[in-house]
């Protein structure tokens, strides 16, 4: 039963059609469209927010080294001038002759170092440039210095901070000097102590560098003044330019050869003829992005997935809805050309009827006279019977001829509809007594599975009797000589629908023939048997009755018709 | 009751027809004449009054349903049979209506129009003492 349920078919059917591919192909293009046009903004979006948040990223590190230098030149700023508000302390509650002292002064020295890191030695100088008195590691007593041009600046600004040197120790130092004037006897004297470079150093490693970072001091020529871990020796010159000293702390970056990208941070101190400079080459800015880029690439495709489940879905909704609808015209277009097919035939019909039954009412005449005439002739020879024998296959073929033409004005007749309430069983009943006599004569098994609860149906009894003879007529002829027939008829109610079904196990109707059968003048019964008329009129009639006609059928197995009528039928 | 003496008048456009009838009907021992139509046949009723009219009810000039009307108006006892091509349920009820004895479809067969001829000649009989 289930290989006959594949070849269901409805009238409506015949005129479907088949859409598959073209509708494939319409789904493939409106996804593909929806997903462009959805997926280049997400990719836009995605791109953008890339780049945006690489570049607040590379901002925000940038304004921390910014704020890191700036943090480290005011430690040195102060650094440098603890150190020289200390001699000039020194240099303002201490006189000349007292300093001049020795032993004072090596008290004082011991008790500034005590005070300050980094303090070398110290020493005091007359207006002439003669160090008067000094402790420290060397004999530097009596020293001239007012050749040299630190003596000079100091004379005139009165502080001066010296460029890194090496000492007679080979150790890179550099000096401050104080000078203390003594207005009422107009001349003055210098206080200048060396201090060891690498406190300066120490600055530098507070920064907080990576293993690739390196920051260091330079004077105003490029000259490098503490000690560098990439960039060169203590006193050899830088190997790039920086651009002109501004206000506070500058950051930019510098692509080396090798498209390494290296930040270049520094910052002029204030007190002293130096520059910090910081190079970080770690760039940890492009990491973050790394972690972002991970979470931009995962939220891609999560929205590329939804985006294509989503697109599909609509697609889907979308080319359904197509279908169906240009279902529902085509349906209609075939149905409105099936009712205006069965106007036309009607009332091609009675013309043609009429038309037809003229002549063959002569022809069935003048053969009749004929037979009359040799009927009633003396005549007994062979020729005679041959004659009448002759005359009758005529009066087979007009016969044949006004079954056609009157099935015809049958089916004209039958454009006007009478409803009447009545019980579709016993309907059923009237018509099956008609072939009674055939069903006994041909052991036929009929089976009637007839339901009790059947509302009564308001409709035209006549048509659909003529429809349920045509039908059971069709099952008879259907039914096989070397195969004991069965007819099953069933009714069944459902949803106001009075349905009733007509199975044979005849010879079936093969898949193609299937298509054909409620078309007009479509016959699969031997030449004269059938007009091709019944099916179409009985199609006709329950379309017109507000119901339906299906088929089922599988060659060789049996046929299957089933007629939906509605209980409160509304004529088209 | 002679069949001999039943009078039949067929009304048909179709010549061939209505003479080839005719002829078959006088073989079967009935008095038949033809005319070809409504007209015609009316005229021929105030000659010679058939017992019997066979009609055709699509025709040039009167049509069929006229010419019954017509004849039910003045002779209400000659019995109408109407034979026509084009046989639907609606003109079946309409000749009855009009009073028509019988109704057949062509081509007919003859020995039913003949039966149908005898009854109407006995209904006609049944009503005009």
């Amino acid at each position: 039963m289930k290989n006959i349920l594949k070849d269901l078919r409805h009238p409506r059917d015949l005129f479907s059609i088949s859409a598959t591919d073209p509708y494939k192909s319409l789904k493939i293009r409106v996804i593909l469209l929806d997903a462009i046009l959805s997926l280049i903004p997400l990719f836009i979006v995605v791109t953008t927010s890339y780049f945006w948040f690489q570049s607040i990223l590379k901002e925000d590190y940038r304004s921390q080294i910014k704020w890191q230098i700036e943090n480290t030149k005011q430690s040195l700023d102060f650094f440098i001038e603890e150190r020289v508000s200390g001699l000039r302390f020194i240099a303002s509650a201490f006189t000349y002759e007292q300093l001049s002292d020795r032993k004072t002064l090596a008290n004082v020295f011991l008790k500034f170092k005590r005070e300050v890191s980094g303090l070398v030695d110290i020493g005091i100088i007359d207006a002439n440039g003669i160090q008067q008195a000094y402790v420290g590691p060397y004999k530097l007593e009596g020293k001239d210095y007012s050749n040299q041009d630190w003596f000079d600046e100091v004379t005139v600004k009165n502080v001066y901070v010296s460029d890194v040197f090496m000492g007679y120790r080979k150790l890179p130092h550099f000096a401050i000097a104080v000078k203390r004037e003594l207005p009422e006897q107009g001349t003055f004297w210098i206080l200048r102590a060396t201090i060891d470079v690498e406190t300066l150093s120490k600055f530098a490693s507070a920064m907080n560098l990576g293993n690739k970072d390196d920051a260091f001091l330079i004077n105003k020529e490029g000259v490098i003044q503490t000690p560098s871990r990439f960039h060169g020796n203590v006193l050899e010159k830088l190997s790039f330019p920086l651009p002109g000293s501004q206000q506070g702390a500058t950051v930019q970056e510098i692509t080396d050869s090798s498209d390494a990208c290296t930040i270049c941070g520094y910052a002029e101190l204030k007190h002293s003829p130096w520059v910090l400079v910081a190079m970080i080459q770690s760039a940890p800015y492009l990491k973050i992005p790394r972690i972002f880029k991970n979470e931009l690439f995962f939220i891609t495709i999560i929205s590329i997935i939804v985006g294509i489940i989503v697109v599909t879905r609509i697609a889907n909704t979308l080319v359904n809805r197509i279908q169906e609808a240009e279902k529902e015209r085509e349906d209609a277009i075939a149905q409105s050309e099936h009712a205006s097919k069965l106007a036309s035939v009607g009332r091609l019909a009675s013309g043609v009827a009429h038309e037809i039954n003229n002549p063959l009412a002569i022809i069935n005449e003048k053969a009749g006279l004929m037979k009359d005439i040799l009927e009633a002739s003396e005549d007994q020879s062979k020729s005679r019977e041959k004659f009448i024998g002759l005359i009758n296959s005529i009066f087979d073929s007009v016969s044949r001829c006004r079954t056609i033409t009157h099935r015809l004005l049958g089916f004209s007749r039958r454009m006007d509809t009478a409803h009447e309430l009545f019980d579709m069983n016993d309907a059923i009943r009237e018509v099956l007594g008609f072939l009674e006599k055939e069903i006994l004569f041909r052991n036929i098994r009929l089976d009637l599975v007839l339901a009790e609860d059947l509302p009564r149906v308001m409709s035209d009894r006549g048509q659909v009797q003529q429809v349920l003879l045509n039908i059971f007529n069709n099952a008879l002829d259907a039914l096989l000589e070397e195969k004991e027939g069965t007819i099953t008829i069933k009714t069944t109610v459902n949803d106001q629908k009075i349905k009733v079904s007509v199975s044979d196990n005849g010879h079936g109707i093969p898949k193609d023939k299937l298509k054909k059968i409620f078309e007009p003048f479509y016959t699969t019964k031997e030449k004269g048997k059938g007009t091709g008329l019944g099916l179409f009129i009985s199609y006709g009639i329950i379309k017109r009755l507000g119901g339906n006609i299906l088929v089922e059928s599988e060659a060789t197995k049996g046929t299957k018709f089933t007629i939906e009528i509605p209980t409160t039928s509304t004529s088209e | 009751m002679k069949q001999a003496g039943i009078k039949v008048l067929i009304v048909d456009d179709e010549v061939a027809l209505a003479n080839t009838l005719a002829q078959r009907l006088k073989m079967r021992d009935l008095q038949v004449e033809t005319v070809y139509n409504g007209e015609e046949a009316l005229s021929r009723l105030m000659q010679e009054e058939p017992d019997v009219m066979v009609l055709d009810l699509r025709m040039p000039g009167m049509q069929g349903m006229e010419v019954l009307k017509e004849v039910k108006k003045t002779h209400s006892h000659i019995q109408v049979i109407i034979l026509t091509g084009h046989g639907t349920d609606k003109e079946e009820e309409e000749a009855k209506m009009l009073g028509g004895f019988g109704f057949l479809k062509k081509p007919a067969d003859i020995e039913t129009l003949a039966d149908k001829i005898k009854d109407a000649f006995r209904e006609k009989c049944t009503r005009t003492p």
